[in-house]
């Protein structure tokens, strides 16, 4: 299922696999070391990396690297990712994409759909804000008043709710929910079948402009795309 | 043991500050080098050393006459005590004397109830990356001694005992000062288990938390968000369970010319 074949589409170069994966489990790790300083009863997440100080560091330490891969993700995607193509966008807003109800004809979207989109922007959005409470929370400038910094914890906390929430919507679509979509972020080449049904808008304008990268050879042109 | 109070009556204080002495001690706390500001109250405010101050303060009455009025500042032993709240590992917690006691061994240096403490009272240390308070002298309390600032007391200004005895000593006293007089601690937060009995109103007292409560903050926080976040995440997980089994996943295109089988859900 999960080797490349003829026929095959290029959806990401390894750049784009590679800080995924960064931004992605340093998510994970914040997940799971951020989730052993919410609740007591969960407090042994520490024992595996011993105790609950070394927990702390382990979380400050991956919040830098999420901020870093932070600085990329949306640097790279924010054209595709970040700005909403309207009208067509809205009227895959308005049927969800057929993802909820049945739909005759899903309305063709891009690269990445409004869904992604929204889940793109709010990894952005939540992404700066975790790390700009984070970094008070964890330095508590004198110059801050108190009232303020009290409320930097909601935040960071407002924060997670919408990433973990978002979290589980994203692997659930990425994987079984969306099949052939997980080796776009493995290898990095779709099916032309999953590409036809899922982003039909992207690959009829690879193959106008020429961009198409298909895997065993004959690339339509030898234009570099982006 | 019962729940417990140490009341402060600042009319029977002389500021001697035989208590800040006696805390230092029994806490094996050096004390640094400060500089002279032009005040008696030393350090000026409470540190990750200095559990407790004396504050110093002078007031003028309607009169005009100035007048010397003296605080002890230090943990207030909250019955809902917000640092309690904000802890993440339980290095904070109540005890059944009401107090809330301080473990440092467990305490990560996280700083959460530096924020969380409506007194502005833990205060944090660089050198042990730890957090440091007034645990009302927890060792000496579980062996039957009364706090060491109570003990050095000299002029009863400072008192040991029973939750109900103390509140009512404490209205008792309110009433034979008459004035201004009143209690502080026992309407806020849940009744704090340090108490005091002041002469003034308490906007009068400088740096004193006037009208303490848990900040809405750490209610948002710990009572609303961190459980929300748990429950939201949970209904998304059930969720896409129904949808995979009511709606089914997008499955590729397989009437495209170049598709090659379309790869199932699992
Ligand atoms: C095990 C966990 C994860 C899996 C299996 C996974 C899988 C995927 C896949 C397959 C794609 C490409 C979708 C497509 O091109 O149609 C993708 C894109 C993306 N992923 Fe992940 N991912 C995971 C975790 C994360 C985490 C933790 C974050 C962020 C905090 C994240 C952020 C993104 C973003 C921003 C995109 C860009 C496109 C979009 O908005 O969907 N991923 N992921």
């Amino acid at each position: 299922m999960m080797e490349v074949k003829e026929g095959m589409i290029k959806a990401t170069d390894a750049f784009e696999r590679l800080v995924h994966w960064t931004l992605a489990i340093s998510c994970i790790i914040l997940f799971i070391t951020g989730l052993g300083m919410m609740f007591h009863s969960l407090n042994f997440i520490g024992d595996f990396m011993g105790g609950l100080k070394s927990l702390k560091y382990v979380h400050n330490i991956m919040g830098l690297i999420f901020g870093f891969s932070m600085i990329f993700t949306i640097s790279m995607w924010w054209k595709e990712a970040g700005v909403f193509d309207l009208p067509a966008d809205w009227q895959w807003i308005k049927v969800a994409g057929g993802y909820l109800w049945h739909v005759d004809k899903v309305p063709e979207i891009g690269k990445y759909n409004p869904g992604q989109k929204m889940f793109f922007l709010a990894v952005a959005g939540c992404g700066i804000l975790m790390l700009a409470t984070g970094l008070l929370m964890m330095f508590q400038p004198e110059f801050l008043p108190m009232w303020i910094l009290r409320w930097m914890y909601p935040l960071h906390a407002l924060g997670f709710f919408t990433l973990f929430a978002f979290f589980f919507v994203h692997i659930y679509l990425g994987t079984i929910g969306n099949p052939g979509s997980f080796q776009a972020m493995v290898h990095g080449w779709v099916s032309p079948g999953w590409a036809k049904k899922q982003h039909p808008k992207w690959l009829k304008e690879m193959e106008e402009h020429g961009t198409l990268k298909i895997y065993g050879g004959e690339k339509k042109k030898d234009t570099p795309s982006h | 043991m019962a729940e417990m109070i140490k009341l402060y009556d600042d009319a029977k204080c002389t500021a001697c500050r035989g208590c800040q002495l006696a805390c230092k001690q029994w806490n094996e706390k050096k004390a640094k080098q400060t500089t002279n500001y032009g005040s008696y109250q030393n350090p000026p405010t409470l540190q990750s050393n200095t559990y407790m101050i004396i504050h110093f303060q002078d007031v003028k009455d309607t009169k005009g006459n100035v007048k010397w009025i003296f605080r002890k500042e230090s943990c207030m032993h909250c019955a809902d005590a917000a640092c309690v709240t904000a802890c993440p590992t339980g290095a904070l917690y109540h005890t059944e004397f009401g107090t809330v006691g301080l473990n440092p061994d467990r305490c990560i240096g996280c700083k959460n109830c530096v924020a969380a403490c409506p007194f502005e009272v833990p205060k944090y240390e660089q050198e042990t990356d730890r957090v440091y308070k007034c645990d009302m002298c927890e060792s000496r309390l579980r062996n039957n001694l009364t706090p060491a600032c109570v003990k050095a007391c000299p002029t009863g200004a400072l008192k040991w005992g029973e939750k109900d005895a103390m509140i009512k000593v404490a209205a008792d006293r309110v009433k034979e000062l008459g004035g201004d007089a009143n209690t502080y601690g026992d309407q806020y937060v849940s009744g704090t288990h340090f108490m005091y009995v002041l002469q003034e109103k308490q906007p009068v007292y400088a740096a004193l938390a006037q009208n303490p409560k848990v900040p809405l903050a750490v209610v948002a926080w710990k009572n609303l968000l961190n459980p929300l976040s748990l429950l939201a995440a949970g209904g998304i997980v059930v969720g896409s369970f129904l949808h995979y089994l009511i709606h089914g996943p997008k499955l590729p295109d397989e009437t495209g010319e170049t598709t090659k089988k379309a790869e199932g859900g699992e």
